[in-house]
């Protein structure tokens, strides 16, 4: 039974149409518009951790706990309740235009574009997982650190930029390499908010053609793609972040490979 | 405050249930060289980072030249200070680490640079000239792109101190500066803090190098269990201890 199912899967599978479709102008832009809401929501989410995590590590009043709560509630929800959240509920309740002289608050602000609410819904989630993995790299320093940045004059959020932070990037980058990857893919969740990612294309399409099969294996291809390649460039980000004097690259690598073994320790006396 | 640099008034520190310092007053005059000894736990170290109010105090106060440190007084009660005020009050002392505790991503002028730079403001050109001078002064005029880990733990701790300098402090605490070293390198970092004493910096040393104690020291002090247990000049210190604790410590470390 099972060899029938492969046997009329391949025969059914028709490669002409993933010829068709992969670099067809709907389903590239598509993919492009996935990869850019990912690089945006990715990249505000590192600001949104970063901020929740030196919030918190610092104690700040009422940011602190501000922080906690956010990172409780948005890592404690699926997203897609919270994409729902953001799309529906938010202009559902937003108040009516409030004037007040000069200000006024705008029902409208609350009204969201599919891509706006996707980037926001996609951005606070993302960012209450990185306020985590950035407390993990702030914590990894040790207190030391802290001690001779306060003892130098520096306030504490110097002290976080100017030392801790920068040394907690060796140990953040990794785990966020990951949180980017799942981004690629959790960015799908916004095609049930209507936003034309790439996901949402492809549905489209079969729900015209019925080519089912051969553009779930498009749109597959393409995550699959983007994953790649970013797999790549995240174990060269990581490879340069490696201290100085543990850095090989190709030159090191080569030179280790044509020193005699007798020498070996020679790539590495010059240490002291 | 009858000119002198820090001044200390019954001081109290207690980590949980354990009280590290039990009252500790004594005062220390511009230039002078203060070292103190005792053993481990006896809270020599948590009294230093009081001074640089890296931790806070329970009561008494410390002035550092006529300036309390980390509070301000009103009505007779003590205030904590903002981050910001108490970050600029902390600049006027200097800390020197067992640990050294260099910045490791950044190279022996950038560690110096990097305070002076951005909590005095001044100009970058300005403080690699500064940073470049003082680290010549440490011995360490060749090794201004060295990184931390490139450097030996003398060569560390020098850049250390170099660094503290840096902000122009007007007292300098030593907190077993040597301890961490080998034994060999040692005499590089006490060289470069007899230095210090002979410009006439006022410094606080906490120390077990009882050489360094005996020569270079205005007065010596013997800390055991969060008090001040004796304090004078080191020859009647070493030569003539008063306190039996005293007779007792010294007979086993010397």
């Amino acid at each position: 039974m099972v060899l029938s199912l492969i046997h009329g899967l391949v025969l059914a599978f028709d490669v002409g149409v993933v010829r068709e479709y992969l670099f067809k102008d709907i389903i590239v832009h598509a993919a492009m518009r996935t990869l850019w809401i990912s690089v945006l929501a990715q990249a505000l989410g590192v600001g949104f951790g970063i901020a929740a995590a030196v919030a918190r590590n610092l104690k700040i009043p009422v940011a602190s706990q501000a922080a906690s709560i956010y990172v409780w509630f948005f890592r404690g929800t699926p997203l897609l309740l919270q994409l729902f959240f953001w799309f529906f509920v938010v202009p559902q309740n937003a108040p009516n235009d409030i004037e007040f002289g000069i200000f006024a608050i705008r029902h409208s602000w609350f009204v969201f574009s599919p891509f706006q609410a996707a980037l926001i819904g996609l951005a606070v989630n993302e960012g209450a997982y990185m306020a985590e993995i950035v407390r993990a790299g702030i914590e990894s320093i040790e207190r030391g650190q802290m001690d001779a940045s306060k003892a130098l004059g520096m306030t504490n959020l110097q002290a976080m930029r100017l030392v801790i932070l920068p040394q907690a990037v060796r140990v953040i980058v990794p785990p966020t390499g990951n949180e980017f990857i799942a981004m690629l893919k959790n960015s799908s969740l916004a095609a049930v908010i209507s936003y034309n990612e790439l996901l949402f294309v492809a549905r489209g399409e079969w729900a015209r053609n019925y080519k089912i099969m051969e553009l779930v294996t498009v749109a597959g291809l393409w995550y699959l793609f983007f994953t790649s390649v970013f797999s790549v460039l995240q174990a060269e980000l990581e490879a340069r972040l490696r201290p100085e004097q543990e850095r090989q690259g190709l030159m090191g690598i080569l030179r280790r490979a044509l020193t005699p073994p007798g020498d070996w320790t020679g790539s590495t006396g010059d240490r002291r | 405050m009858n000119g002198a640099m820090v001044r200390i008034e019954d001081v109290h520190k207690r980590f949980g249930r354990l009280e590290v310092l039990k009252g500790v007053s004594f005062d220390v005059a511009r230039g002078e060289v203060v070292v103190i000894l005792g053993p481990s736990g006896s809270g020599k170290s948590t009294l230093l980072r009081l001074i640089s109010h890296l931790d806070d105090l329970d009561r008494g106060r410390i002035y550092v030249d006529g300036r309390l440190v980390g509070y301000e007084e009103r009505g007779g009660k003590l205030k904590k200070l903002s981050d910001a005020q108490a970050s600029l009050a902390r600049a006027d002392v200097g800390m020197v680490f067992q640990r050294f505790n260099l910045f490791p991503h950044l190279d022996a002028l950038a560690n110096v640079n990097c305070a002076p730079m951005h909590v005095r403001g001044i100009s970058k050109r300005r403080a690699l000239e500064r940073g470049a001078e003082l680290l010549k002064q440490v011995g360490l005029g060749d090794k201004l792109h060295a990184y931390p880990s490139q450097l030996s733990g003398g060569q560390q701790q020098r850049v250390a101190i170099a660094r503290a300098l840096a902000m122009d402090p007007k007292v300098m605490l030593f907190d077993e500066a040597t301890s961490a070293l080998d034994p060999e390198l040692v005499g590089e970092v006490l060289e470069v803090m007899k230095l210090l004493a002979r410009d006439g910096m006022t410094m606080l040393v906490v120390t077990h190098e009882m050489g360094f104690a005996r020569e270079v020291a205005d007065r010596v002090m013997l800390m055991d269990g969060g008090v001040v247990v004796e304090s004078n000049t080191p020859a009647e210190f070493f030569d003539r201890p008063q306190h039996e604790r005293t007779r007792s410590f010294l007979s086993k470390i010397l």
